[in-house]
């Protein structure tokens, strides 16, 4: 909104954003929030691209749910620049907020309401509403369109409310722990339609998880969020250089004895077994660090870099 | 880009004020509650009539039965506004109902039309069902006269501008828990014995006669009762006639305390609500049913 640019967006452009749009759907720069003595956020720089799908990573208490909720205008930051699409959330304007979906975490409001009944009032808010029908369909509620809220299974209930969140079409779509009680196959219906959603529709979605596999299945990025601060972001693999993760090559010697190593350079590793071995290596295995190794490895390290760097 | 339709709250008020009028209508168990308070105080006025049943033979009501009546009749605006109306408003803030309609452009205020409709068509029900027994099955009078009809009309007016708004300034002050709500509801019962409504207020203490005097239900049960009985009954009230001055005086009030204060209360109260603040509220009481 302001002239001036900030560094980080002129670091941003210099980095190469590779997105259209040119504006990113979220950018915050040095947000803080303070309750009494404590810093919960302690200057957090997060920039969200549009039509990106970034998942925040963080222990409990990091301050996960006091930045999505900033980020929502559901709460008033101590300070810091905060603009998402393009727009300070603390004004929490009608317009705005028709372009916002919002997924909370755990939710039994409106019990008493069937399903449909309840979709298709919400919808009437919104100046271009998903078709309700067509929505239940697609989380797969269409049975239940006339059942009450309450009655719902918990799995149902938690397509509900991501039927909820949807039925406005927003631009930017806020998931909070989204598959948490789902079973597998919900879970991968989920995934899919959060990837349509951001190919077809170029939304942008934000989703906290708990579930680092999903986030790594998901994800174009990967913020972690420790202590109020973004103590890494980017894409897994950067991700994994920055924690200096280890693959993992696994082999067997002509013997049969089977053999592992863990190395910075996996291809090195394999170049020279293969000499070695003076051919193909036998039962060859690479495993590259998965999210798991690289989060524990940065969550275990605290503090591992500085956000500054980590970005 | 499609236009942009413009949302008329209100209007999403109405309809959803009516989606939930229907959704009482389609659970018996709701439905019966909401039945049993005027079918309570219909049987409560049946039981304080005259020893020789309710209907006198020469067809005017029992005195008693037409007091009783004026006292259920009062009563059931008192208890929309300063009971249920706070009860909606904590029990929706614990589900989450008002978080969700937080997220949602326009739904706070179609929220509160949504309610307003629903409190003045049940509340409308009861009393209308109040009057019609009364009349049907008890032999009760209606009121007499065009003016005793205006009289209702104007009591039960002011006494729903007098209770709605500030229940609702109320429920937006009560932390939402079911403890904090039966707290509250405690001292509102028993106002209901010290506003006259069914015992005769000059038989209370002045103490509790000047206590009782600062609440509407007081007035309202005044004006009610001025309204179903003879003009001659007003020799029985604590100051001999009917005071309409001052029951207009105190409800009016009360009405202008209720629209100041509660648009800022509710604005207060929605700008609290968040993910965190409810999911807080959730582990507690998911702790406390543990025990």
């Amino acid at each position: 909104m302001t002239a001036t640019t900030t560094p980080q967006e002129r670091a941003a452009e210099r980095s190469g954003d590779e997105r259209p749009g040119g504006e990113p759907a979220i950018l915050t720069s040095g947000l803080r929030m303070r309750y009494g003595s404590r810093d919960v956020l302690d200057g957090l720089d997060l920039r969200v691209e549009r039509s990106e799908l970034f998942a925040l990573l963080g222990p409990n208490g990091a301050g996960k749910s006091t930045t999505i909720e900033i980020l929502e205008g559901y709460r008033r930051r101590s300070a810091g620049e905060v603009t998402v699409l393009g727009q300070d959330p603390a004004r929490d304007d009608p317009a705005w907020r028709a372009r916002i979906g919002i997924v909370l975490q755990s939710s039994r409001d409106h019990g008493r309401w069937r399903v449909g009944e309840l979709l298709g009032h919400l919808a009437r808010y919104y100046p271009d509403p998903y078709e309700p029908a067509e929505l239940l369909a697609r989380v797969g509620l269409t049975d239940q369109a006339d059942r009450t809220a309450a009655t719902l299974s918990g799995g149902q209930r938690r397509r509900l409310d991501v039927a909820l969140g949807l039925v406005g079409r927003p631009d930017l779509l806020f998931l909070d722990e989204p598959t948490a009680g789902f079973d597998p196959e919900a879970r991968r219906d989920f995934h899919a339609l959060l990837r349509e959603l951001r190919d077809e529709r170029a939304t942008t979605i934000l989703l906290t998880t708990h579930d680092l596999t999903e986030a790594q299945q998901l994800a174009d990025r990967i913020g972690i969020l420790q202590a109020g601060r973004l103590t890494a972001c980017g894409t897994l693999a950067e991700l994994a250089e920055a924690a200096r993760a280890e693959s993992e090559v696994r082999w067997s010697e002509p013997d049969g004895t089977p053999r592992s190593l863990r190395t910075a350079d996996p291809s090195q590793t394999v170049w020279d077994l293969h000499q070695r071995l003076g051919g193909p290596i036998p039962d060859l295995e690479v495993r590259r660090p998965s999210l798991e190794d690289t989060y524990l490895g940065m969550v275990a390290a605290t503090p591992l870099t500085d956000p500054a760097e980590a970005a | 880009m499609n236009p942009v339709k413009p949302v008329n709250p209100y209007v999403l008020g109405l309809r959803r004020g009516a989606v939930e009028l229907r959704q009482l209508l389609r659970s018996r168990k709701d439905f019966y509650s909401y039945l049993t308070t005027p079918l309570v105080f219909l049987a409560v006025s049946y039981w304080r009539s005259g020893s020789d049943g309710p209907s006198g033979t020469d067809g005017s009501g029992d005195a008693l039965t037409q007091l009783s009546l004026a006292g259920g009749i009062a009563s059931t605006v008192f208890m929309f506004g300063l009971m249920t109306v706070p009860q909606f408003l904590s029990g929706d803030r614990e589900d989450g109902t008002l978080l969700r309609l937080r997220g949602v452009p326009g739904a706070m205020p179609a929220y509160l039309v949504a309610k307003a409709l629903f409190v003045l068509v049940t509340m409308g029900a009861s009393i209308l069902l109040l009057l019609a027994g009364g009349a049907l099955l008890l032999h009760a009078d209606l009121p007499a006269t065009p003016g005793q009809w205006l009289t209702l009309a104007l009591t039960l007016l002011l006494g729903t501008a007098a209770v709605v708004p500030m229940g609702a300034a109320i429920g937006a002050l009560l932390p939402p828990a079911r403890e904090a709500l039966a707290l509250y509801m405690m001292p509102m019962l028993g106002l209901m014995f010290i506003s006259g409504a069914f015992a005769p207020l000059r038989n209370l203490p002045t103490a509790l006669q000047a206590v009782s005097s600062v609440f509407p239900l007081r007035w309202i049960a005044q004006g009610v009762r001025s309204a179903l009985l003879p003009d001659s009954a007003k020799a029985l009230e604590v100051s001999g006639s009917w005071q309409h001055p001052q029951i207009t005086g105190v409800l009016l009030c009360w009405a202008l305390a209720g629209f100041l204060l509660a648009p800022g209360l509710l604005r207060r109260m929605a700008r609290k609500e968040s993910g965190s603040v409810l999911s807080e509220r959730e582990r507690k009481r998911l702790a406390k049913s543990a025990y």
